[in-house]
């Protein structure tokens, strides 16, 4: 029933039954508790996951609403990927806003982009920006800032840099992420046009996931039917005061497999600024390992099957005090 | 006898200042007794105490009493063993309180004191140095100085790390029963995902109700007619002052989809550029001899017409003139042919130049 209340317009559609009524029931918090279920494949570590699906797997990072982390997500789970030694390539679909290469580092790198080449003014090898961290991980740029893209064949293009990426002599890219733009526009369309899966970001608040139930809904009609989604800056204190939504209640309104969920981690910005993104920290962080967890997962095709919910308070030692 | 054996317990006979007056009074005594230290042997105090019990007896019998109470003990020694747990009761309750020998001794002051410096020295440095350490590290702001997108000169520059093992991370364990989960030092419960595939199927439908959406395939411009072989609904209607509407490309579908697919050579723009400038420079060098020809003014000046006042007799002082000086007189021609020759081939060095 509370998915309900993201609807764009629920007036409108007044035959809307989006799911099943229950009987009411008394009880305000409906949430079915297993206390004792066992919970399997939480995370897995020490091997490497086993790539599924047909390669490349095409996949768009979306979310809607903007700035909840559709870039960060891009860099991060793309360099998790390349780590892991599968082959990867991002395109920054944001055509007016790029920022992937921000994020990257590879800010000076971008010579040309996918403008040139449809232009003719250089080759696809050429506007691939080989990153030197891992070398199979490659980004490529739609446009530079104040470029502007010839609309007429948007979407196509993407699908011909596809087929064109297939047919390489290096071999067939074994990811293709595409950070997507905010909003539902052109731009949005250009960027889901070639995906299979998609990856919807969003963040445990109600704006957002109004969005995200819209993109979602957008997808579907569009025929990627394979939508998986990260839970971005969660906060497991704010959680735990009721002030923010849990996981648990955001799959709940959306109805999504969850991919990952990335705790609020301030070493975000550290990495941002950085050019360095978070996965390749040493100590990792937190939002670092979240990430990790969820490019495994998206390789093998995987959801999570336990949610982190609340922090529980670490037993101090006697010499605490002293910094034991 | 409680009171006497309660004050003068070993444990505190063996630090000086706590001894009390009335064990100074029985020390010589102690030192005597060559029979009490020779019998006595490991079980001193034990006698001790016995001592402490028959000191209020007159001095002179006091030897034999001894010798009596030992005597006894050899039979009784034993019975001394049984009660040791009860005297070790006793022994604890009677233990005065720290503060109460803290104040009887200025050494227990100082070595309290210096205890309390120790602690607070050590707090303070390591508080120091944390705050030593916190301000070294500089914020990543340096970060962004150092890739250009800031403009400071004083700023640091960081040096991340390289977190390359992924296959072996020690900061994430779970615990046996997969019920907590720690990471990076904090611990996090574990709930289980309660999302079924039913669940799921009906949030799909719901949206598929929800939203009705053909993704558009033509973008046209407002005012532009819809083409014949167009479903309306996904035509995408953008302004007419949109980036993309504004944007003028001579580039048709075909030709960029060409170009992205080309894997080797010139890319085309690169190429047709280089080929329309050679087609200009040719095209320009033959212009530019035809130019000559037209335009020298050497050759010019071959016909031009001199301005002629009287014909008749300027030509008859031409032909005397060419009678006279028969060779000079075809010199400034070739001369002047020469220098047109000359100017021209100057010219199309300096165009070959400019290009």
């Amino acid at each position: 029933m509370s998915s309900l209340r993201f609807l764009p317009n629920p007036t409108h559609f007044p035959h809307l039954n989006p799911i099943p009524k229950h009987p009411p029931n008394p009880n305000p918090n409906p949430k079915p508790k297993h206390p004792f279920t066992q919970i399997h494949s939480a995370l897995q570590y020490n091997r490497k996951p086993q790539l599924t699906g047909p390669t490349p797997r095409v996949v768009v990072i979306t979310s809607g609403k903007g700035g909840v982390g559709k870039t960060t997500t891009t860099a991060n789970i793309g360099l998790s990927l390349a780590r892991l030694n599968f082959s990867v390539v991002a395109i920054d679909a944001d055509v007016g806003l790029r920022n992937l290469d921000l994020l990257l580092g590879l800010e000076n790198r971008v010579n040309y982009t996918v403008v040139e080449v449809l232009n003719g003014d250089c080759r696809l090898d050429q506007a691939l920006v080989r990153d030197k961290r891992w070398s199979n991980f490659e980004l490529l740029c739609i446009s530079k800032p104040r470029s502007k893209l010839p609309l007429g064949f948007g979407g196509k293009a993407l699908v011909w840099l596809v087929d064109a990426l297939k047919a390489r002599q290096e071999g067939c890219p074994d990811f293709i992420l595409i950070d997507c733009p905010a909003g539902i526009d052109a731009g949005f369309i250009t960027a889901i046009t070639p995906a299979n899966e998609a990856v919807l970001v969003t963040t445990p608040d109600i704006t957002a996931l109004r969005d995200a139930d819209r993109v979602t809904g957008l997808l579907e009609c569009d025929g990627i039917r394979d939508i998986k989604m990260i839970v971005n800056r969660v906060r497991t204190d704010l959680i735990r005061g009721e002030d923010m939504m849990s996981v648990l209640d955001v799959q709940e309104m959306l109805g999504l497999a969850l991919l990952g969920v990335i705790p609020e981690d301030s070493e975000v910005i550290r990495s941002t600024n950085r050019g360095f993104p978070l996965v390749l920290n040493k100590p990792p962080t937190l939002a670092g390992l979240a990430f990790e967890q969820a490019a495994w997962r998206l390789v093998e095709q995987d959801s999570m099957k336990a949610v982190m919910v609340e922090e529980e308070p670490k037993k101090k030692g006697f010499f605490s005090f002293f910094g034991g | 006898m409680g009171v006497w054996s309660l004050q003068f317990n070993p444990p505190i006979f063996l630090i000086p200042h706590q001894v009390s007056t009335n064990a100074l009074d029985f020390r010589p005594q102690l030192a005597c007794n060559k029979t009490y230290q020779i019998w006595n042997g490991k079980s001193k105090y034990r006698s001790f105490l016995i001592r402490a019990s028959a000191n209020t007896s007159g001095e002179e019998d006091k030897s034999v009493k001894d010798e009596v109470t030992l005597t006894k003990l050899a039979k009784d020694g034993m019975v001394i063993i049984q009660h040791k747990v009860s005297r070790l009761q006793e022994t604890i309750v009677s233990l005065p309180p720290v503060v109460f020998l803290v104040k009887r001794s200025p050494l227990s002051h100082l070595a309290l004191g210096f205890c309390i410096a120790a602690a607070m020295l050590i707090v303070g440095v390591r508080a120091y140095v944390a705050r030593k350490l916190r301000q070294k590290r500089t914020g990543s702001v340096a970060d962004l100085v150092r890739r250009g997108q800031l403009n400071s000169d004083r700023r640091g520059i960081s040096t991340p790390g390289m977190y390359d093992d992924p296959f072996n991370n020690p900061q994430v364990k779970i615990s046996r029963n997969n019920t907590s989960v720690e990471m990076c030092g904090k611990v996090y419960k574990l709930e289980p995902v309660t999302l079924t595939r039913e669940e799921q199927n009906i949030h799909q439908k719901r949206r598929s109700r929800a939203y009705q959406w053909k993704r558009p395939t033509i973008f046209l411009k407002e005012g532009d007619p819809i083409p014949s072989d167009v479903d309306p609904d996904t035509v995408r209607w953008i302004p007419a002052n949109h980036p993309f509407a504004t944007t003028i490309s001579d580039i048709t579908e075909d030709l960029a989809q060409n170009n992205v697919f080309q894997k080797h050579g010139v890319p085309f723009r690169i190429q047709a550029e280089h080929e329309a400038l050679q087609k200009k420079l040719e095209a320009l060098q033959s212009d530019q001899k035809l130019n000559n020809l037209a335009i020298d003014p050497g050759t010019a000046r071959n016909f031009e017409r001199p301005f002629k006042s009287n014909p008749k007799l300027e030509d008859q002082q031409q032909m005397e003139h060419n009678s006279k000086n028969g060779q000079t007189a075809s010199q400034p021609e070739s001369q002047s042919q020469q220098n047109s020759h000359e100017s021209s081939s100057n010219s199309t060095y300096e165009e070959k130049q400019t290009l």
